[in-house]
């Protein structure tokens, strides 16, 4: 038999088929095969946060996500964000308060702040730190990031 | 046809899986499976996956108070868990500091017991909760208590074929529960870590504390636990600090020392106890 399993997912509200080994994570057939490079390859271990997408709504990392493991699930990445609300404030606020430099890790950064506004309208500091902890920038040292997502959620508010 | 991934309906159906498949990995949340795949330390034909099997999820309350904690309930859910209540908050607040949110989204308590790397937030709390362990081999369940269900670096009392269905839990006592986690940043590895309970009746109270971070397997001595029950002085605590210290293997790695973990242990000891006694003291 085939060492490749036939796998059908949804992605950013397309339905694909693709045939992949079993240890192929989600993160390879999005950037490899499905040419969707928002999602990054940082870590490869789960730390990083840079291939935050999510899965049937839930916000997990693709590099942790075996692709044969997600049959039938939807899965939602930066590229196919763009016409959310949330997406487009929190972008907004990203850029107006200079929260990316490199932008690496932005895909993620988003998926995981939109995440958190979506459960908590208006979170403190502490609760974008502790919701993002697991998203890391190397370059503006967070407070613009934090100060990007409050000022999103300020904006959605009104 | 030994590859490829299995989604069995049942535990009874994963075990004949495993049974047939002998090489096969089991695969719940893949938090830590698809890592080790990743880094090539894991590169498994067949995969068994938990996700489809209904008895593994949720928790359900026992004749006698216990809960039986199914074996996919993701840290995210057992960090937001209400009937993880009194001395049983050590088991919610460990769950709410392992890894990060987008982590606690896909790890499962089975699989981190599974694994049981002795860095986990899981292990320690769940001795210190005085949890068990509930193992389902063909045909039978066992339950063993969790200090001596982790028995090495990663290496547990699952034999071949078999697999962790549940977490048992004692009924939930009143005091306080807390873990205290010391890593270098949010999201890392413990360097050490301190899981407590502290029961409290009319006068005395009663402690049980695990030690993370500092040895192949969570760290308990039961000298050190009677010292921090009844009515406990500064020296007694002073002593079962000396006692963790004594009992502890750790190793050096970029966490920290084997001699800055040693460090840490009494004065981690020390905080996590007054921090509980205090907060028993305010419940009177």
């Amino acid at each position: 038999m085939s060492n490749t399993l036939h796998v059908k997912i949804k992605v950013n509200d397309s339905s694909v088929a693709l045939d992949v080994p079993l240890s192929e994570t989600l993160l390879t057939t999005l950037r490899d095969r499905l040419q969707l490079t928002g999602a990054k390859r940082g870590c490869n271990q789960g730390v990083c946060g840079a291939c935050t997408v999510t899965i049937d709504g839930v916000p997990v990392r693709a590099c942790l996500s075996l692709t044969a493991c997600c049959e039938g699930q939807s899965v939602l990445t930066i590229e196919g964000a763009g016409a959310d609300r949330v997406i487009a404030a929190l972008q907004d606020a990203f850029i107006e308060e200079g929260a990316l430099q490199c932008g690496f890790c932005t895909p993620g950064q988003l998926i995981a702040a939109r995440a958190l506004l979506e459960r908590n309208a208006e979170p403190s500091v502490e609760e974008v730190q502790q919701s993002m902890s697991g998203n890391l920038c190397r370059c503006t040292g967070y407070r613009k990031i934090i100060d990007a997502v409050r000022k999103a959620a300020q904006r959605l508010q009104s | 046809m030994n590859t490829g991934l299995f989604h069995p309906a049942s535990v009874d159906e994963a075990l004949e899986l495993l049974a047939r498949m002998p090489d096969a990995k089991i695969i719940s949340g893949g938090a830590s499976l698809v890592a080790m795949i990743n880094a090539r330390l894991a590169d498994p034909a067949a995969l068994v996956s938990l996700a489809r099997i209904g008895e593994l999820k949720g928790v359900s309350e026992e004749p006698g108070g216990g809960l039986r904690v199914g074996a996919m309930m993701r840290h995210r859910d057992a960090a937001a868990e209400k009937r993880f209540a009194g001395t049983l908050m050590v088991i919610q607040k460990a769950a709410s500091v392992i890894a990060s949110e987008t982590v606690r989204n896909m790890g499962t308590i089975g699989g981190a017991v599974s694994h049981a790397d002795p860095g986990l937030d899981y292990p320690p709390a769940l001795v210190a909760a005085e949890a068990s362990i509930e193992i389902a081999a063909p045909g039978v369940r066992r339950r063993v208590p969790a200090e001596a269900f982790f028995v090495d670096w990663y290496a547990t009392a699952l034999g071949p074929g078999e697999m962790v269905s549940a977490v048992h839990l004692p009924a939930a006592r009143p005091g306080v529960g807390l873990y205290h986690k010391f890593a270098r940043v949010s999201g890392d590895y413990a360097t050490v870590s301190v899981a407590l309970t502290m029961v409290r009746d009319a006068k005395a109270i009663a402690t049980r504390v695990a030690i993370g971070g500092c040895g192949p397997r969570p760290l308990l001595v039961e000298e050190a636990n009677r010292l921090l029950s009844g009515n406990p002085s500064a020296e007694d605590l002073r002593r079962a600090g000396e006692l963790l210290q004594a009992a502890a293997d750790p190793i050096d790695d970029v966490r920290g020392s084997a001699e800055y973990r040693l460090m840490l242990i009494p004065r981690m000891l020390a905080r996590a106890f007054e921090e509980a006694r205090a907060s028993v003291g305010a419940m009177k």
